[in-house]
């Protein structure tokens, strides 16, 4: 008797089982949630993509992120779920971004920048990991798909293109350079601003520290140029890097389309240095464009010679020095070795005078001579022309006048 | 100028022989290469310059063009040194080149007998007392030319002149390093501003001057063909060179003067 009933009991009890078991098989869950639970319904790739994602490999379960699903017994579940809190495993990272524009983007219209739309959602990767959204080579066209077509920043969607023609893209591209600027390098990744933005890592009071990053001995050179000096003092229209190098269009200064190709750059440096607000401002002297463009090195530059030199053949670049800094590549006793570079022995003669000559501007009379002499042939050729002419008019008069008379 | 028996109208005379029409032919063409090829530096704010030297490729050959064009001139001056150091017509020429003070006269001359101002007065009666007594004042003729007038000879010093200022400053423009081994900086630089401007001027000076007094003038117009068959008639050389016309003319009279006196002694 007590026998056959622990039999019964035991019989009803794998019939339980059993008909349990026929019942996941037609996907009706009942109570209790594992992975298989979730996969019962969610087919799709949605397993492939979890075992392949960072988090499958670390082992979390459906549940460890969509953690509203915790309390609910009954499958299926109804409603939808909850947008997954990232947060709470990675709260550096979304406090970050909780401060960063894409946070705010519902305020301008636009719809929430999320974890996902940049991460993934199951398939997040590790940044490491070349499959990776984010990882850089493949970041530029993560941001893009927003940045190019439906998100216009105020410069435009031909502005962010620029960037794939800069030599920072090129690097990425065909050479795979991973550490060659990509979006987040000079726009940080979390926490981006916008460039107005004092904060931002693009705006102008921390542009040099950004392009620093990579660029590590530029930075220390432009810090003690004269640039970089008035920089520090929080002058506001000391150029930065962007103001020569431009921004998302960075080239190599080689490149025949670079801002500064040795054509171009007495262009890029005459904005400030040519422009009368800022001269009268800062004591700038004026004319430097005017006198270069003069002189042989301006003219054959502006015709395309690239052999002659430009502003910073002399002046340097990142580094330029006042004259009156005995370190400067233009301080009189430097400039046989600056001008040697091309002009092989240069002597000291090389300073016996003034490049750029303006009379205003030379105290040592003797320099102003060339100056002196132009007039001179100003005001001689002048005369003889005027000679010229008078006597041809005179010729000419008298022979008309001696012609109508005698006919 | 009277006509001279000895001398024929269609007689031909030749001005400009082969040597000097070539030599004049080489200025021609390095002139103008090198003004061509120059101005573009002078002028560097002309649109019209950039669309001439679209790229620095380009820019580079205009300057070995420029020098080697200098060169080519250097050459045919010295060419011309030599055949007027040497040569009997070139020293000949030379004599007649050297300015005299007639020449400034002739201007003055030839200017006022243009202008014809005071024979204006004269009719209208002003200051006839005084053009009475002076009659030079009055300016009847124009001045008599010998082989070279005054335009001439002012053109070929100008050349001269302009040609030593040229090939000394550009020579140190093209040996940047050596002129700055001797010369200081400002001086170099007037060097460069001597150049640039030297240039306008001779660039000026033959294409109105020049230009004109063999070119556009209508005693000349279209062109005087003297550059090209170096030949004047006796005509020509009459009306336009009177003081040579004359200066033949008495030669021959005396050459045949002696002629015949020999052949007078001869058949006493």
């Amino acid at each position: 008797m007590k026998i056959r009933t622990i039999s019964l009991i035991l019989r009803y009890i794998s019939i339980i089982f059993i008909s349990f078991h026929f019942l996941h098989i037609f996907s009706i869950p009942s109570f209790g949630q594992s992975e298989e639970d979730c996969f019962a319904c969610h087919n799709g790739n949605i397993r492939e993509k979890l075992n392949s994602s960072i988090h499958g490999e670390i082992g979390l379960s459906c549940l460890d992120c969509h953690s509203d699903l915790r309390g609910i017994k009954e499958f299926p579940h109804l409603e939808k779920l909850k947008p997954v809190a990232c947060e709470t495993c990675h709260s550096e990272v979304v406090k970050e971004w909780a401060k960063s524009i894409h946070s705010r983007a519902p305020s301008m219209g636009l719809g929430l920048v999320k974890c996902s739309d940049c991460h993934g959602d199951h398939d997040v990767r590790s940044k490491k990991d070349p499959e990776s959204k984010v990882y850089p080579l493949n970041l530029p066209k993560t941001c893009e798909r927003c940045h190019l077509e439906t998100v216009k920043t105020p410069r435009g969607f031909d502005f962010i293109r620029q960037y794939e023609g800069s030599i920072h893209f090129r690097a990425l591209e065909k050479a795979g350079l991973t550490l060659s600027a990509n979006c987040s390098h000079c726009h940080g990744s979390h926490d981006i601003l916008p460039t107005e933005d004092p904060e931002s890592k693009t705006s102008r009071r921390k542009i040099i520290h950004t392009c620093g990053q990579c660029h590590v001995g530029i930075e220390r050179d432009y810090l003690e140029g004269v640039h970089g000096k008035d920089y520090i003092k929080g002058i506001k229209d000391v150029p930065v890097c962007t103001d020569c190098h431009q921004e998302h269009n960075i080239l190599s200064p080689l490149d025949s389309r670079s801002s500064v190709y040795t054509t171009k750059v007495a262009g890029v440096c005459s904005r400030c240095h040519d422009d009368q607000a800022i001269a009268r401002q800062y004591g700038l002297l004026t004319g430097r464009f005017k006198t270069y463009a003069e002189s042989y090195h301006g003219t054959a530059s502006r015709y395309g010679d690239i052999r002659v030199a430009n502003c910073a053949s002399c002046h340097g670049y990142h580094d330029i020095r006042p004259s009156s800094d005995p370190k400067s590549s233009i301080h009189p006793a430097n400039i046989p070795q600056t001008c040697g570079r091309c002009h092989p022995g240069a002597s000291r003669r090389f300073a016996e005078g003034k490049v750029h000559l303006l009379p205003d501007q030379v105290e040592t009379p003797k320099y102003k001579t060339s100056y002196v002499v132009k007039k001179i042939y100003i005001i001689l050729i002048a005369t003889i022309i005027s000679i010229f002419v008078l006597f041809i008019a005179a010729d000419l008069g008298h022979r008309l006048w001696r012609r109508e008379s005698h006919g | 100028m009277d006509k001279s028996p000895y001398i024929d109208d269609d007689e031909v005379f030749i001005r400009m022989n082969l040597t000097e029409r070539i030599q004049h032919f080489i200025l021609i063409i390095t002139f103008f290469t090198l003004i061509i090829t120059g101005l573009p530096l002078f002028f560097y704010e002309f649109k019209f310059f950039r669309w001439f030297i679209p790229s620095g490729r380009i820019f580079l050959i205009r300057g070995l063009i420029h020098r080697a064009a200098a060169v080519l001139m250097i050459g045919n001056l010295i060419w011309h040194l030599l055949y007027t150091a040497f040569h009997p017509r070139g020293r000949e020429n030379f004599k007649e080149m050297l300015p005299r003070s007639k020449d400034f006269r002739d201007a003055f001359e030839q200017f006022m007998y243009n202008v014809g101002i005071t024979r204006f007065l004269y009719r209208r009666g002003i200051g006839r007392k005084f053009f009475d007594r002076h009659p030079y004042w009055l300016f009847e003729k124009p001045p008599l030319y010998g082989r070279y007038n005054f335009i001439e000879k002012f053109e070929y010093w100008s050349l001269g002149w302009g040609s030593f200022i040229m090939i000394f400053t550009g020579f140190f423009m093209w040996n940047v390093e050596l002129s700055l081994r001797l010369f200081p900086l400002w001086v170099h630089d007037i060097f460069i501003i001597i150049h640039g401007y030297e240039a306008i001027l001779a660039f000026l000076a033959i294409i109105i001057w020049h230009m004109y007094n063999v070119h556009f003038n209508p005693e000349n117009f279209p062109m005087s063909r003297v550059w090209l068959n170096g030949k004047i008639t006796g005509r020509e050389l009459r009306l336009l060179h009177p003081l040579e016309y004359q200066k033949i003319a008495e030669k021959r009279r005396l050459k045949a003067e002696t002629k015949q006196n020999s052949l007078g002694k001869n058949c006493a």
